[in-house]
């Protein structure tokens, strides 16, 4: 999805570059991954003891080499893995993705509901709206790091759960 | 070139866009006419204008008007508590500051809506309701209280009232729209919309700068405000006693006057004009030649007769001690037209105000018990609502509240 946003953006460099700066004001930094946009999702799976849920951000990759998130920790959940979602017999569904999830050097990776995302579950309490949750992403070729998310509501992304077999 | 952020592409979007409008005047790019940067930027000025979101004070009161507004008034559900609020209000936070950077918020269902900041500003209030009900009665401040009743109401509980008000306003209504919707959507789990009022002013570019536009009488209005950035301004509008929350704020008071324009327009401009006592083609004062000439409430013409005569509005709603000002905010609204050809239209007429009791409510009844102009202007809403004080950079607000 990122890679059409650069596409997009190198079309309009033809025309003009005065628009083309990095206007995120998050890109000055080298040799590092930044997170922007972290969010959790609040549905009817996880306002309850044991329900589960999704943690969503942009994961831009400034250093000179892959960097993969295999995976995470959060106080409020027994178990977070990293996922992605597939077409299984006719439905979305989504599975823990094998390998984690490759952020190339240089590139981006966006997770978002109905695409590549963490999984919080196991929930020990209910996650409500406005709700801030904190959660550790482990990364391969990088240190873990530690945020803290907003919780709120989306209506995006109606996959459905498909634990491995 | 590196750019990774979804605000980049879209601001390439709107650029994009921007090129194809001005397409006959630029170059030819790859077999397309595309304007020039210089071009795109004076095409897409009055989006990309952006009012600040933090300071001492919450924007989209001392702030020129901007060209649309939304009032919407929301009630808290009945397992809303305080903690609840709290967490309504960091949502809201986060949903402003981007929105008026003309971002799209978190987890937007409609980011390609964010197009731009478009002096977005979102003012939020609280109403009198609002404290009983979170046992908050101790916060409430002494000058936030319903109004009492007048004889030219004609009040409707559609356009009345509420627990947390949400002002949005922007140079653009489908930039308005997107933010509307999205604070509307980030605040259901607290609490369900009681009513939205949708107005307008001037276009950008239209009438010279200060706060003042056409309203639907003809008239100039917004004439004789405190100007910005004065102590004038600040003594009048801006609170510094009272409950934290509330310094730094001010309190609103939100009338909904419709306007019957059939009859009015029966008038000559004469009449019209003696009925305000101002000049209808530049809002100068009778007997005066300049918008800004002070009111001459004294002056009598060669027959001996006032100027301004007993019945003008503008004697009536003139402050008898100096603490009877406010600060207008005006927008117009207009819903339709009916089958007679009666438009539905009127004022979203604001005071701002340190207290109405001593501000806005002596001028009210003065103009309550003799006002000529109430013949052709009914208030039909009305609410009263506690603007918090601004928020600081990594803070929340009305966070000294809940």
């Amino acid at each position: 999805m990122i890679k059409k946003a650069l596409v997009a953006l190198s079309a309009f460099t033809l025309i003009s570059t005065t628009l083309s700066g990095c206007a995120g004001g998050s890109v000055d930094g080298h040799d590092e991954l930044h997170f922007s946009d972290g969010w959790v999702r609040v549905s009817e799976f996880s306002d309850h003891v044991d329900g589960m849920t999704g943690a969503f951000a942009t994961i831009e990759n400034h250093t000179d080499h892959d960097v993969t998130l295999v995976g995470g920790s959060a106080e409020i959940a027994k178990m977070v893995e990293v996922h992605e979602v597939v077409m299984m017999d006719g439905e979305m569904k989504m599975q823990a993705k094998d390998g984690g999830i490759l952020i190339k050097a240089g590139e981006s990776v966006t997770l978002e509901p109905g695409g590549l995302h963490v999984m919080l579950m196991g929930l020990k309490e209910a996650i409500l709206e406005g709700d801030e949750v904190t959660l550790t992403l482990d990364f391969d070729g990088y240190d873990d790091q530690t945020f803290t998310w907003p919780a709120k509501a989306s209506l995006s992304g109606d996959e459905k759960y498909e634990p491995k077999k | 070139m590196t750019n990774f952020t979804r605000r980049g592409f879209l601001a390439g979007a709107s650029a994009s866009a921007g090129a194809l409008v001005g397409a006959s005047a630029g170059a030819l790019i790859a077999g397309q006419q595309v304007a020039s940067a210089a071009e795109v930027a004076a095409q897409t000025a009055v989006l990309k204008r952006s009012e600040k979101f933090h300071g001492s004070h919450q924007n989209g009161i001392e702030l020129e008007l901007q060209t649309f507004t939304n009032f919407v008034s929301l009630e808290i559900h009945a397992d809303t508590d305080r903690s609840a609020m709290q967490r309504w209000m960091k949502l809201l936070t986060d949903d402003i500051e981007r929105l008026t950077a003309g971002e799209p918020i978190l987890a937007d269902a409609q980011p390609q809506l964010a197009l731009g900041p478009a002096r977005l500003t979102v003012t939020v209030g609280f109403g009198p309701s609002l404290f009983k009900k979170l046992g908050l009665e101790a916060q409430q401040p002494e000058s936030l209280s319903e109004l009492p009743a007048f004889k030219v109401d004609a009040l409707r509980e559609e356009f009345s009232g509420g627990d947390v008000l949400l002002h949005v306003s922007a140079d653009d209504p489908i930039v308005l729209s997107h933010a509307v919707r999205s604070l509307i959507s980030d605040s259901l789990a607290f609490a369900s919309v009681r009513w939205t009022q949708q107005g307008f002013s001037n276009a950008q570019g239209v009438v010279p700068s200060g706060v003042r536009q056409r309203n639907l009488m003809g008239q100039v209005d917004g004439t004789d405000n405190p100007q910005f950035g004065t102590d004038d301004f600040k003594n009048l509008v801006w609170i510094d006693e009272g409950p934290e929350w509330i310094r730094g704020g001010t309190i609103l008071v939100l009338r909904r006057i419709a306007m019957q324009l059939n009859t009015w327009d029966k008038l000559g401009r004469t009449d019209k004009e003696q009925v305000i006592g101002r000049r209808l083609d530049n809002g100068a004062p009778l007997g005066q030649k300049n918008e800004t000439d002070p009111l001459d409430l004294n002056a009598v013409d060669e027959r001996g007769l006032k100027v301004i005569p007993n019945f003008a509005h503008v004697r009536r709603a003139s402050p008898t001690n100096p603490k009877e000002r406010f600060f207008r905010r005006p927008f117009n609204y207009e819903v339709g037209t009916a089958a007679d050809g009666t438009p539905d239209v009127g004022l979203l007429w604001t005071a701002y105000q340190k207290n109405p009791a001593e501000q806005y409510i002596p001028v009210q009844k003065r103009l309550d018990d003799f006002d000529l102009l109430s013949k052709w202007t009914s208030p039909i809403g009305s609410s009263v609502w506690g603007i918090a004080h601004g928020v600081k950079k990594g803070n929340v607000l009305a966070d000294d509240l809940f």
